[in-house]
């Protein structure tokens, strides 16, 4: 069985799913604000043909929401094309931080999750040899099973340190954290044994450690 | 008694711009909505009452919307729900049909069928009063053969708790 096939079985296509489905609901919502908003501008349209005079500020508003959302529609459009195409390369160069960046956008497209803030690393670049892939997925799926048992209001603090001379340890902290279970279960448990990445809730402590080997 | 035709709606959504435009629009035609941003918050505006119908979101922050059209449907007796998501399945909408909704749209949905499905739910909501007023007063009727005026009192009482 090569690389490709061993890292990515029917859990990565799992995640795959449960990630485009979140972006296509975002995409939906975008939809819909522009289809309600240009159904407003066209409903004022036909009452000024018909005399009424219309207030220049709620067509100014009504146009600029329509702009706002199609910049939002083209942002999360991009983050779908760079979570599609984290599945290229099996195994390669990943920088952490950008995992992380990737990770936050795509939870905000999750009802229930809070807001991640990425403190920039102190050390050198945290670049690791694995799959971008499954680390994203890990990262992700760890991330949706913290925000499902703190809720949409927390704000979870998220850094990256260098743990020992073959690791990195990326720390999740300050969500009050009272429970944990990674989010899909023994699946993303299985993804993160096979790229050697372990996870440590210490419930004391309010933090969840993911430790990330330098390579696999 | 219905003494004002104005449909009265309580329109329930964590997009913001959403609920803003499809009130504008709702407005524009005629329907009087209050919006509510998240579950709790339409909770506590339908406690004060007076809506006919709601229009729920199904996926939001905190009280999601299946919750929120249980609660409603709890203490309300009259109000008719219409659930709205961005993400169908069958198996939500059998939930939400069992938990009482009157209808379910998809996102992004037809304005003109939404327009449809509120006055299809306000007539709705109309009959069920009408029918449950003529059961109350032929409940009434055949109380008052066999109860005395202190007993008729205390069953109509009866009759009448959870009637919003």
């Amino acid at each position: 069985m090569d690389r490709k096939q061993e890292l990515f079985n029917y859990d990565s296509l799992a995640l795959f799913g449960r990630v485009n489905a979140s972006i296509s609901h975002e995409l939906k919502n975008i939809m819909a604000i522009i289809s309600e908003t240009a159904g407003l501008l066209s409903d004022l349209s036909e009452m000024a043909k018909g005399g009424t005079a219309i207030d220049p500020d709620i067509l100014t508003g009504s146009i600029d929401s329509i702009a706002e959302e199609i910049e939002r529609g083209f942002t999360t459009i991009r983050q779908m094309n760079r979570f599609s195409h984290s599945v290229d390369i099996p195994v390669g160069s990943t920088d952490l931080m950008e995992i992380l960046d990737l990770v936050g956008q795509l939870c905000g497209y999750l009802a229930f999750a809070g807001k991640m803030r990425i403190h920039p690393c102190r050390e050198a670049s945290p670049v690791v040899q694995t799959s971008p892939f499954i680390l994203q997925a890990v990262v992700y799926q760890t991330v949706a099973g913290i925000f499902k048992n703190t809720g949409p209001d927390t704000e979870l603090d998220v850094s990256v340190q260098l743990r020992d001379d073959a690791s990195w340890r990326i720390l999740f902290d300050g969500a009050g954290i009272k429970a944990f279970e990674l989010h899909a279960g023994d699946g993303i448990a299985r993804m993160a044994a096979s790229i050697g990445v372990a996870i440590h809730w210490e419930p004391a402590g309010d933090r969840l450690e993911m430790t990330v080997p330098f390579s696999i | 008694m219905e003494t004002d035709n104005t449909i009265k709606i309580l329109m329930v959504d964590d997009e913001v711009k959403f609920l803003k435009a499809i009130s504008d629009r709702l407005n524009l035609k005629g329907f009087e909505v209050t919006t509510a941003t998240n579950g709790d918050d339409a909770i506590d505006a339908a406690s004060k009452g007076g809506f006919d119908v709601a229009v729920v979101d199904l996926q939001m922050p905190g009280t999601d919307g299946a919750q929120v059209l249980k609660i409603l449907k709890q203490n309300h007796k009259f109000i008719e729900i219409i659930m709205l998501t961005g993400h169908a399945t069958v198996d939500s909408a059998v939930e939400c049909t069992k938990l009482g909704a009157f209808k379910y749209l998809e996102k992004p949905y037809d304005f003109d069928k939404l327009v449809e499905a509120l006055k299809e739910a306000f007539q709705a909501r109309l009959t069920h009063k009408f029918e449950s007023n003529m059961n109350r007063m032929a409940a009434i009727q055949k109380l008052s053969l066999q109860q005395s005026p202190l007993g008729l009192l205390r069953e109509m009482a009866r009759l009448d708790d959870g009637r919003k």
